[in-house]
Formats: structure tokens, sequence, C-alpha cells
């Protein structure tokens, strides 16, 4: 099988200037911006909650997850409803704030290049791949690296 | 494991519980049918069901002991403490080995082999006395009691006064079993004859054979009056003496009254029988009628499901009420009926009755009574009660624990019961019903009580109190779930248990329910313990602290007073003390520990909530009213927020967060 005919479609989003794309196997739907509750004794990521067509999920900031600085909210903010898949097979669901939310785009396994290795940067980063179309430059995460609840004790301890 | 290797094991582990149950009643009443053969039955599906799906150890296992039984219904082998032990131990083992995730720790042939061998043992030993004891006496019938009319007539005169052997053998026959014996003399003083009714497992032609040296001076009249001991029952005693004193004595009246009474208890026993059976079949054929196995994961869902109807038929009344639309009104209504409706049936689907949970306790009680040398009967009411089932694992080990406490430190010995007055068996009770929307539990004992002054040592020497503290008695009860009490001397007799006094009051409270203990030295003690009947719906009190709706239970709530905010403003904003009621009050503000208190409010309302008779009080802005809150759990994510149970959608589409109060002051104490 030539690795040239494989390709996926990917969900693009912008953080600030920035644009990331998440397979679109990820997201179950994108939401507008609704009333988020606040849950007291939290990290500041951890947005709160939101009410999803009677669903509870937890909503969280990809800007300050990925270590980017917070960013205003904008009516253009949109949730991407992500899946992340969690030890033992189970998945949860949960909110994931963006600036904007732009397209779905075909990408070819070709154009996706590794990111830089420089030392263990390649283990610890959530961008797994870099697309350079021409300069504009797309890094593709994986959301299960960004928002894991493994991390999320160590963190919370404050 | 395959999917039917897995359904083997659920139905095997619920088999294993009819089990326990059949074989107790079987020790408490070893000539009880129904249990035998609901014992026997349990066992041969067990081994049918073992072999097929592979689990050939337990099958061998199940074989062996099913053997035994056999020999136990066909008279041979009477029920034993040692073969009930040894069966109960045996199938302990294999509900162990069922519990393992791994299919070849369970298969594994050697597991078993400890109580495959006890179990063969005793099977040869059984086969090995049974043997012997057909070589020693052939023809020797086993178990017949009966009871013989015997008419002793001596052909020479002898008086009482004479040692003639045949009085010393008439004497002999004492020994044989139950005997009524009557001499009667003549004018002269020399006997005539004796009339003795005697109830003796020794068959008749080992009575006859008592008389063998002595045949030529007397003549022997042996008659069977009928099987079994007639001498237990009061009517035929009294006939016996009749027939002793009276001049006329006719045998036939007495063999009469004998066969009539025989046929009597024959009857009596077989309805008992009946009784018995019937019981037990009714109870399948309940089952039968209404039991089907659906997975929980599928309940789970469906009670989702309608929770979010019920949301969702919040947020339509919402809008008809706001939109003033009268044509809904109707609808809304009948609808709120029906959902409520839908909802109080769907909770129930998920409820089984505590009965599986009685069985493990009568083992216990069985089991450590024993091992401690103490009498104890379990009683229990209501096991028709039905709990969520989680809800029954998770208070499993607390129940137990209570229990164990009570047999150890609660119960005395018989000496100690006799010499309190009080009578040589202790008992235990649980006793569950339902009150409103709560499940009550409660486990009593009448054994020495509570020694309130013992505790307080105790807390005093670990500085949990000062010396010079004034407790009240439930404060001083409340004590022994303080996790440095219950630790080390307290309750430590049967090591190795891992569940404190404080567990059980943290598991308790984790279900939001509540545990109240009363005592009386030398009466007994009786823990009751309250759980609220759903786990996911909650009755509580809907606040406002800043822009956020809080909810708070209803079942810890004693009192609320509002207070002007500058009353809270100080310092230190968490657990300050605060004047409420003419009392100081340990105050927790959610807005000054939470929020901006740039703009605060006039007022502040200060809501009390109790716990372990332990007062304390949550400051909020306002409050909005009460609540059916539907709670959902916030996911991992928010696993370290513990003082937040859970989130809630109001009618308005917004959410709530659902606190839990005991949470709340043990974060702000570790904050401080």
């Amino acid at each position: 099988m030539e690795t040239a005919s494989v390709s996926g479609a990917y969900l693009t989003f912008l953080l600030g200037d920035e644009k990331f794309a998440v397979h679109v196997d990820n997201v179950q739907e994108v939401v507008e911006l609704n009333q988020i509750t606040k849950v007291p004794n939290t990290p500041d990521y951890m947005l709160g909650i939101i009410n999803l067509r009677g669903r509870v999920l937890p909503l969280l900031d990809t800007r300050l997850k990925l270590g980017l600085p917070a960013g205003e909210r904008t009516s253009k903010n949109r949730i991407l409803i992500l899946e992340i898949a969690e030890a033992d097979e189970k998945t949860i669901q949960i909110g994931a704030i963006v600036d904007v939310a732009r397209e779905v785009v075909e990408i070819n396994m070709q154009q996706i290049q590794k990111p830089a290795d420089i030392d263990s940067y390649r283990h610890s980063t959530p961008v797994t791949g870099i697309v350079n179309n021409q300069g504009d430059i797309t890094m593709i995460i994986d959301i299960n690296k960004v928002f894991s609840t493994a991390d999320i004790s160590i963190v919370n301890e404050f | 494991m395959d999917n039917n290797q897995k359904r083997f094991i659920e139905d095997t582990l619920d088999l294993l519980n009819e089990l326990d149950e059949g074989l107790l009643q079987l020790e408490s009443n070893p000539l009880a049918i129904a249990p035998l053969e609901q014992v026997f039955r349990t066992m041969h599906t067990i081994k049918g069901a073992a072999s097929m799906f592979g689990f050939e150890n337990i099958s061998r296992l199940a074989h062996l002991l099913e053997t035994l039984f056999d020999k136990v219904r066909q008279g041979h082998l009477p029920v034993s403490d040692n073969l009930i032990s040894l069966t109960l131990q045996a199938f302990d083992r294999v509900r162990d080995l069922l519990g393992k995730k791994n299919k070849g720790d369970t298969t594994q042939s050697d597991n078993l082999d400890i109580h495959l061998a006890l179990a063969s043992q005793f099977l040869k030993d059984v086969e090995y006395a049974a043997a012997t004891a057909i070589g020693l006496s052939t023809g020797y019938n086993k178990n017949s009691l009966a009871t013989y009319l015997l008419q002793v007539k001596p052909t020479i005169g002898i008086s009482e006064q004479e040692n003639h052997p045949l009085i010393f053998i008439v004497k002999d026959l004492e020994a044989l079993g139950t005997i009524k014996t009557h001499q009667y003399k003549d004018d002269e003083g020399y006997i005539t004859d004796w009339s003795v009714v005697i109830a003796t497992s020794i068959p008749r032609s080992e009575i006859e054979s008592y008389f063998i040296f002595v045949e030529h001076e007397c003549e022997i009249l042996l008659e069977q009056l009928a099987d079994g001991n007639l001498l237990q029952e009061v009517e035929f005693k009294k006939a016996v003496d009749d027939y002793h004193q009276g001049s006329a004595r006719n045998p036939e009246e007495l063999k009469i009254c004998a066969s009539w009474l025989s046929e009597k208890s024959t009857s009596a026993r077989k309805q008992n029988t009946v009784v018995e059976d019937a019981g037990i079949q009714r109870k399948s054929k309940t089952q039968d009628d209404t039991v089907i196995k659906v997975s929980k994961h599928k309940i789970d869902d469906l009670i989702n499901w309608i929770s979010e109807l019920i949301i969702l038929q919040a947020q339509l009344l919402n809008i008809a009420q706001r939109d003033r639309i009268a044509a809904l009104d109707e609808i809304t209504e009948r609808m709120e009926t029906v959902t409520n409706h839908l909802r109080d049936t769907s909770l129930e689907i998920g409820l089984v009755p505590i009965e599986a949970l009685v069985t493990k306790f009568k083992r216990l009680v069985r089991d450590l009574s024993k091992q401690q040398g103490k009498k104890i009967n379990f009683l229990s009411k209501g096991t028709e009660t039905e709990m969520d089932k989680d809800v029954i694992e998770m208070m499993t080990a607390p129940i137990m624990h209570l229990i164990r406490n009570a047999i150890d430190h609660g119960v005395e010995t018989p000496e100690e019961r006799s010499l309190a007055g009080k009578p040589e068996y202790g008992t235990i009770k649980l006793k569950a019903y339902r009150s409103n929307t709560f499940i009550n539990l409660v486990v009593s004992d009448d054994g020495k009580g509570i020694d309130t002054r013992k505790v307080l040592q105790k807390a005093t020497e670990r500085g949990v109190i000062k010396p010079d503290d004034e407790l009240t008695e439930q404060e001083i009860f409340n004590l022994i779930f303080c996790s440095s009490l219950s630790t080390a001397e307290v309750i430590s007799d049967v090591s190795g248990r891992g569940v404190g006094m404080d567990v059980v009051n943290q598991r308790i409270t984790e279900l939001r329910g509540s545990i109240l203990i009363s005592s009386t030295e030398g009466k007994g003690t009786s823990f009751h313990i309250k759980l609220p009947l759903s786990r996911s719906i909650i009755d509580g009190l809907l606040v406002l602290v800043d822009t956020t709706h809080y909810v708070i239970p209803l079942n810890v709530i004693e009192r609320i007073d509002r207070i002007p905010y500058t009353s809270l403003d100080r310092e230190n904003h968490v657990c300050v003390d605060v004047l409420v009621n003419e009392e100081l009050l340990p105050v927790f503000s959610l807005r000054k520990k939470f929020y901006s208190t740039a703009i605060p409010p006039k007022t502040t309302d200060i809501i009390s909530v109790g716990f372990n008779g332990v007062t304390k009080g949550i400051a909020v802005d306002s409050i909005q009213g009460k609540i059916q809150a539907v709670l959902k759990p916030l996911g991992e994510h928010y696993q370290q927020v513990d003082f937040i149970s859970g989130g809630t959608i109001l009618g308005d589409g917004t959410m709530a967060l659902v606190l839990d109060p005991q949470r709340l002051f043990k974060e702000s104490i570790f904050v401080n």
C-alpha cells in the first residue's frame, strides 16, 4: 500500500494567530459558547462545567492547556466537544474552548512532517505533525495528550 | 474468559448465596427436609454447570460434597457441625476462586485440593463407619427409635428384698432409653409382674436377649407400640400412668392410644415439611414471575435518560410560565406527573432486596460466635426491603464491621450473660425498613453497651478531647468514629479486617446518609443508619453565591439565619466563628473563599448544617428555594474537587453545583 493515498480529515481552529488541527474522529461537534459555571478550587485552565443538552461536561481552556497566554472572550469563540481516550478503554467527553473554529480539511499523510526533534521535545509535545502549506503552518495536535486527566491530579495540588 | 463463563460465574455466585442460606437453615434444623433438598439441588446445579463451562476443579468438589449430602438424604448420615463447616468452607473457597479475574487462577486444578482432600476423607470416614457398623451387628436397624410395651412376669416368687437377678435386669433396662416402669406386688409382698414402657433404638431381639439367663424364671411379653419415642408426648405419658394405675390393665387400650398418637405426630411432621416446601415453592414461583436479568448498564442508561427528561420537563414548565402560555399549563402539569412516576419506577428497577446481604451476616455471626465461644442468635427483619445494588455492595463492609463489633465487644460470653441475669443466648438484630425517601438499617445487640467512661478516657489520652470538655452522650458515642480511637486497643480483637469505625462513618457519609448511635450500659447498643433511596436524586436547597448556584442537601440542614454581611467581615475568611442565634458558630463563607468580595451583598444567609452532632455554618448570598436535583457527576477532570458531589441542570438550562457539606469542612480544615 502506498502511503501517498492515505489521507485524513482534520478540523482546523485558531488560537490567536496560530493554526491548529485535530483529527475529526476525535471531534463530536462544535457548539457556541453558552453559560459556563465555574467550579471553585480548580486550576485556571479548567473553566468550569457546561450543559450540553442535559449532559454536564467539563470545559477546558485550550490556550492555557497548550501554554499560550489567555485570550479575550469574543463572539467567535467556539467549543469543540471532544472525545478523550482514558485508561481501560473508556472515553470521556470534554468541551475545549478555541478562539475560532475554521473548517474541515483533507490532509494527505505525505504533507505531514514530524515536528523537530530537539532533545526530548518530541516526547512531551502534543504536536504530532506539522503541515507546511507554502509558509502557512498548521500544527496537528494529539488531543489525548493535551486533555488527558492523568496529569490533572498533579497540576491540581496547588 | 468468554461470555458463557462470565454468566456461569455470576449465576454460581447467586447459587452459592442460596447454598449458604440452605446450609445455615439445615444447621439450625438438621431434620428439616426442604433445606436439605435445596442444598442438594443447588450443589447438583453447580456441579453440572461447572463441568459444562470448564471449571473441572469446582465440579469435582461439588460432586464429592453432593455425594455426602446424598448420604444425608438417604438417612445414612446425620447433619453434623463438621459436615456443615466443611461444606461452608469449601464453597467459600469456590467463591474466592470465582472472584478471581483471571480464568487461569480459577480453573487451576490444585487450588481446591485441600477441600477436595477434606471432603473425600470425610466421605471415607463415613463409609468406613457405615461398613464397620454393618459388620458388627448385621440387621442393626439404625435410627429406628421405637416404643415398646414389655411385661415381665416372674414364675417364681420374688420379693423386693431379694437380690434376684431379674430385679437388676429390669433396673438395667433404664439405661436403654426413655422408660416408665411399674412394679406390681401381691398381698404377701411378692412381685407379680413389671410393666415397662420403653422407647429405645435397641432392636427388639436385643431387649429379649437381656432375659436369656432368667428365661425359666419368668414370662416375657414384648410388643411394639409405635415407631418413634412416644414418651415425649404428654398425652401418652398420661395414658401410660393411667394404664399402670388402673386395676384392669388392658394392653389394647394403650396400643390404640399409641397408634393414634404416632399417626398424629407423623402427619404433623409431614405437614411441617409441606408448609416449608410451600414456602420455598412460593418464593421460587414469584421469582419466576417477576425476575428477569438485565445488565446494570442498561438500567443506568434508562435512569440517565429519565433524568434528562426531568430536566427537559422543568425547562418546558419554565418557558410556559415565563411566556404565560395558558394552553401549555395542563400539558406541563400532566407531564410532571408522568415524569415523576417514570422516575420513581425507573429507580425501583435498579433496586434489589437486601436478602443476599443477610445470608452473609448470618454466616459471619455463626463463624465468629463459634470462634469466640459466644452464643448468639442473629435475627433479621425487613429483608425484603429494596436498595440500590451498588449501595448494598458499598454497605456490606460497614455493616459487617458493626456486626463484628457487636460480637466482639457487645455480646458477652454465656457465663457473663447468666451472671448479669440475661438469657444465655445473645441476640444481634438487623432491621431494615423504608421511610419516605430513606432506607433505614438498624443493627442492634443486647450486649453490654458502650462504656462511655472508657471512651472518654481514651479520647482524653489521645488528645481528641480536652479533659474539661463537657460532652453530651451523643457526642461521646460519636467519638468512636474518630480514626485515632477506632484503631488499636478499642477494636482489635479480631485482626486483619481493615475497616474501622471511621471508615464505616465515612462510607455512610459518602452515600449522603447518617448514622445514629444509642446505647444503654448493660442493655445493648444500636446503630441506626439512614440512607437516601437514590444516589442520583437529591432533595436540596438552591442557593446563590455571586453568580453561581449551589445545591445544599436538605438532610443535613438544621436552620437558616440571615445576618448582615458585615458580621462576616473579618481578616480570616474561612471558618471564622460568627454569632448566629446567640451562639458562636464556625462559618465557611463560599463568597469569601472562592469569589470576589469587591461588591458584597448587604446580608448573608447562614445555613447551619449538622453531621455527627456537630453544627457548622455555610454562608451564602441568598436562598432561591427548594429543588429536587438530578445529580450529574462532574467527571474525572474534577475528581480533586471532592466537596462538590456533582452538578445539576436547573429549569432554565443553567447549572448548579451540588455541595457535599461534610467534605467542604474537611477541605477547609485542610486549607487552614
